[in-house]
């Protein structure tokens, strides 16, 4: 009796502590976030003032309101920048993937000569940082002519993606048992079949997670934007964000105003993406 | 491999070799060969000048690029370390969760959403001596009078650099240990729980070598990153003050734009590549370490 009331004071103990941990854990991760939200609703002078004012007075939309009322009256193009960032970044996704798994079923499936150097060698161009490629890679866009367009940040993005997404999908495919796709091939399915029925749907979340990566990369990414896109035909929103900068001065309102529009489109995929997240399938159904 | 027909692995990896090659490498030997030249944007003529390795010479006896460069190490090491402790610790958290698994996640997640050039913006007002949130929060609870001069002094401002660098990219190695928990195998746990293992052990010898290829492949993925660290560094800081927070991909971008010497940057830009090569050679050894362990074991 004085075990079991012991151990189940314990138990308790032990979850407030957890519950806690998880509690400040998310605290910390969303803080800084829900300080930029915060202040693109608040009026500059809240924002500057001194003492702070801790408590919002007066909250407004009207930083959301100047950003799309047109250049001129404070405003910037942002509905161009938004469908630049969008056309881009789904666009060079799909394509990455598509190539990630090809490429990754091909480390994980299959025994050819040189493959650690093959995929160490598609790794290492990973090294060379896009502020390092963004010259070159600038007097090349030139000479074809595909200088702030949307494919070539298109075609730069997949090439930024793709070791990324051989890697990780290499890495969920291999945690498929191969007996798997061998069974289903000795009951009458064809290769081909046995990856779509059996092998795809169990690498499910590591594609899944292997897209978020890409599509946030391509999302976020300002070093290679800022040097191949000029003007609102390809300018995508990290490089947007600039638009707010002087100087000297720095728009607060209006850029966290911005932050808030780039970060939602992204949380929302996350969001619907993230189901596909749940793993442990392949658990089981070897033994099974 | 045997007569003309391609193999099947070759077939699959062309489309990705063939994007990078155009991608990648064409501009990397550009690059190269202009690391070879006295190149200057403001003089295009000087690109077909060839000095062998003098530009590499003068980087060697060249202080403010090694200062950058140990900077940059320290740096690393400092936020990969920091990032994979917090990240094991927030995935255990989460994987715990019974309820809200999902919206967890998605909290987690949420610093991965934030573009590092915005990262940067966020912690520069965040960290601003005047009106930055946590200035503003040490003064309202009486902790300090002073403002204190976040980006302004040195060696704080390399701290607050590393919060933002650990704050970003904590979640990668959160997501990718997760993502390595929930696909592991519970068996193993709980024959390990019937065996009398404390969840210290059950930790260490069990959890934790199954986790470790998922570790290192986030290890990776960050050490490359380095690019991220410019982002953020550019904007906080500007390398500033007096270069104290410098870091080989500020430097060189400074090199290359503002000075306009792009054959000098581009050698240092070699050098620093080496760096990363080195990094990614090393946790790849490591990960094909970690995955014969697991094979061995399951």
């Amino acid at each position: 009796m004085d075990e079991n009331s012991a151990a189940r004071l314990k138990r308790r103990l032990t979850g407030i502590v957890y519950r806690i941990g998880l509690f400040l854990a998310m605290l910390t991760i969303c803080l800084p976030g829900l300080w930029i939200v915060l202040s693109s609703l608040r009026p500059t002078v809240e924002i500057m003032a001194k003492p702070p004012v801790w408590i919002p007075q007066d909250i407004s939309f009207d930083a959301y309101v100047a950003m799309f009322s047109g250049i001129g009256k404070g405003g910037i193009p942002v509905i161009e920048y938004f469908r630049n960032s969008l056309i881009i970044s789904v666009t060079s996704t799909v394509i990455a993937v598509a190539i990630g798994m090809a490429g990754g079923y091909a480390f994980a499936r299959y025994r050819f000569r040189g493959k650690s150097s093959v995929f160490l060698g598609l790794m290492l161009t990973r090294t060379v940082p896009g502020i390092a490629l963004s010259l070159p890679l600038f007097f090349l866009y030139v000479r074809l002519g595909i200088i702030d367009t949307h494919f070539g940040l298109i075609l730069a993005y997949v090439a930024l993606n793709v070791p990324f997404t051989i890697w990780l999908i290499d890495g969920f495919f291999r945690q498929v048992p191969k007996d798997l796709a061998e069974a289903a091939q000795i009951d009458g399915c064809t290769r081909w079949q046995a990856f779509w029925q059996v092998e795809f749907p169990l690498a499910g979340p590591g594609i899944a997670s292997a897209a978020i990566f890409a599509f946030l990369t391509c999302w976020n990414e300002f070093a290679l934007a800022s040097q191949l896109t000029r003007s609102v035909s390809a300018k995508t929103l990290p490089v947007g964000l600039l638009d707010y900068t002087a100087e000297f001065t720095i728009d607060w309102r209006g850029m966290c105003a911005l932050a808030v529009v780039m970060i939602i489109p992204a949380l929302t995929l996350t969001y619907i993406v993230q189901k596909h997240l749940v793993g442990g399938l392949t658990s089981g159904a070897v033994k099974g | 491999m045997k007569g003309f027909k391609p193999s099947a692995p070759f077939l699959l990896l062309l489309p990705a070799m063939i994007v990078l090659a155009a991608v990648v490498v064409v501009p990397l030997l550009l690059s190269l060969y202009s690391s070879f030249t006295p190149f200057r944007l403001t003089k295009p003529e000087t690109f077909f000048v060839f000095v062998g390795f003098r530009n590499y010479l003068s980087i060697l006896s060249n202080t403010d690029f090694w200062w950058a460069f140990g900077r940059t190490v320290l740096l690393l090491t400092i936020a990969l370390n920091l990032e994979m402790l917090l990240g094991l610790g927030l995935a255990m958290l989460v994987e715990k969760a019974t309820r809200g698994q999902r919206i967890l996640r998605t909290l987690m997640m949420f610093p991965m959403m934030f573009s590092p050039i915005l990262v940067g913006f966020q912690f520069k007002f965040m960290f601003n001596d005047n009106i930055g949130l946590v200035n503003n929060a040490l003064q309202s609870l009486g902790l300090t009078q002073d403002a204190i001069p976040w980006l302004i002094e040195g060696h704080l401002a390399f701290i607050a650099i590393s919060i933002a660098e650990i704050w970003s990219s904590t979640a990668i190695f959160a997501i990718l240990i997760l993502a390595g928990l929930l696909a592991m195998p519970k068996e193993p746990i709980e024959a390990a729980r019937v065996d009398g293992c404390t969840p210290w052990q059950t930790f260490r010898y069990v959890t934790w070598p199954f986790v470790m290829p998922f570790a290192y492949i986030a290890m990776t993925i960050r050490s490359l990153d380095v690019a991220r660290a410019y982002d953020i560094v550019k904007i906080m800081t500007d390398g500033g003050p007096a270069g104290r927070t410098e870091l080989l991909w500020t430097l060189v971008a400074r090199t290359a734009y503002s000075d306009g010497r792009m054959g000098m940057a581009n050698a240092m830009a070699y050098f620093s590549i080496l760096l990363s090569i080195a990094f990614t050679v090393y946790f790849f050894n490591k990960l094909a370490a970690a995955r014969t362990q697991i094979g061995a074991e399951w």
